[in-house]
């Protein structure tokens, strides 16, 4: 172990942070299981293994603590595609990498998938702003894109298009509990993500060399 | 009759509430109360609140499709038929934006049961989209879910309308939309070729 920083939490103040954070999981957890209509405050603190206490210490109520759990979620997503790309030189390999590992995230954690792609629609106008703000975040990266064929003028919202492509076969799979077969839909999920850019021909030609 | 219009009365009254407060906060007494019906003779007809939206929603669905068929059906070749029939689906959602979030929006908020009929009703357009692959230059190698790829990019856009309340606008999002259909066929080049050969003279 190294020195320790002066300002190194309080077990305490670590202690807080981390309910928090079992709190944040087992918000996603139970709504991706029982959807955001059905769970109760009382069925998170369950799963938390918390108590109404602490749970109303860190959140105003189960909307509040959503959102927040939402954020967190997107974090853990993003932080997690980005360090896979990082790697990676060329657009399109950067955009095979990230799609492969929000799949096998997705395939790992069903539940989260679902709390993040299907059930956050009924968390009111908040949480679906938030899904949109989110989206916005992963689609950014896509308008790298652009740039292989400067001479087609693309419209303003084609990453918007990507993104609803691909997250309307993501949804498909959700709701049919079929989360453990989102790996292998790759080489699909990445034609729908790449043909706006790079059209019909190139993108089948990539479905290919990720099949 | 009679009870058929009572049951009439009551999908549009699950339209017109849901809109209004959504899903979570509306009641069956809310249901009864806008229809004008009676508590009993809602019990006939539905076991619950989530049985009367699901089939408000089917309804909703019901309407639409048949629009849009019938726009799609009027035409020859697939870019002008698929036209024809977005045109249509994006004026009737601009002149019922509620029963526009219905199906579109609210869908996914109430309960696992009215997200597979959103996700059955969305592949009730899949064969608007297929025709694209007779179209399409190398539609064999396109893969076997472009259909629904393609849909998923266009409710994407006008859910995003939808949900900053802007229905009216719907009718301005026809490139946008038309883009979208045509680029998995496509590509994006001969897609912008596409959108741009049915434009009206520019009136702007």
């Amino acid at each position: 172990m190294g020195r320790h920083s002066r300002f190194q939490s309080s077990p305490m103040a670590v202690e807080l942070a981390s309910k928090r954070e079992q709190i944040l999981t087992a918000m996603v957890r139970v709504v991706g299981r029982q959807g955001y209509e059905a769970t109760s405050v009382a069925d998170v603190i369950a799963e938390a293994g918390t108590t109404r206490t602490t749970f109303y210490r860190n959140f105003e109520d189960k909307h509040d603590c959503f959102l927040a759990a939402y954020d967190a979620l997107v974090d853990r997503v993003f932080v997690r595609i980005v360090s896979e790309c990082d790697g990676e030189e060329g657009w399109l390999e950067r955009m095979r990498k990230g799609l492969g590992t929000l799949l096998d995230f997705f395939a790992d954690e069903p539940e989260m998938a679902r709390a993040a792609v299907v059930e956050v629609a009924g968390a009111g106008a908040d949480a679906r702003r938030k899904h949109s703000e989110a989206l916005t975040r992963f689609t950014a990266y896509l308008d790298g894109g652009r740039k292989l064929h400067p001479e087609v003028e693309l419209p303003e919202h084609i990453s918007a298009m990507a993104a609803g492509a691909v997250s309307a076969l993501i949804f498909d799979e959700l709701v049919a509990e079929r989360s453990d077969r989102l790996p292998a839909l790759l080489p699909d999920l990445l034609f729908a993500m790449l043909v706006p850019y790079i059209g019909p021909a190139a993108a089948a030609e990539e479905m290919r060399r990720a099949a | 009759m009679i009870a058929r219009s009572q049951r009439e009365r009551l999908l549009d009254a699950a339209v017109d509430v849901v809109a209004e407060k959504g899903y979570a906060a509306t009641t069956v007494a809310d249901l009864t109360g806008e229809a004008g019906i009676s508590r009993t003779t809602f019990y006939e007809m539905f076991e619950d609140k989530e049985a009367c939206f699901l089939a408000a929603y089917d309804a909703a669905v019901d309407v639409l499709t048949r629009r849009v068929a019938t726009a799609f059906e009027a035409e020859d070749g697939w870019p002008a038929r698929v036209r024809a029939g977005l045109e249509a689906l994006l004026s009737s959602l601009a002149a019922e934006p509620q029963l526009a979030r219905l199906a579109l929006v609210d869908a996914g908020s109430a309960g696992p049961g009215a997200q597979r009929r959103y996700r059955a009703a969305l592949q009730r357009m899949t064969p608007f989209f297929d025709e694209g692959r007779d179209y399409a230059p190398n539609g064999r190698a396109l893969p076997a879910n472009t259909s629904r790829m393609a849909i998923g990019a266009v409710v994407g856009l006008i859910a995003d309308e939808l949900k900053e309340g802007h229905a009216k606008r719907l009718p301005d999002l026809l490139p946008e939309v038309l883009f979208a259909t045509f680029i998995p066929y496509l590509g994006p080049a001969a897609a912008a070729r596409e959108v741009g050969k049915g434009a009206a003279p520019a009136t702007k």
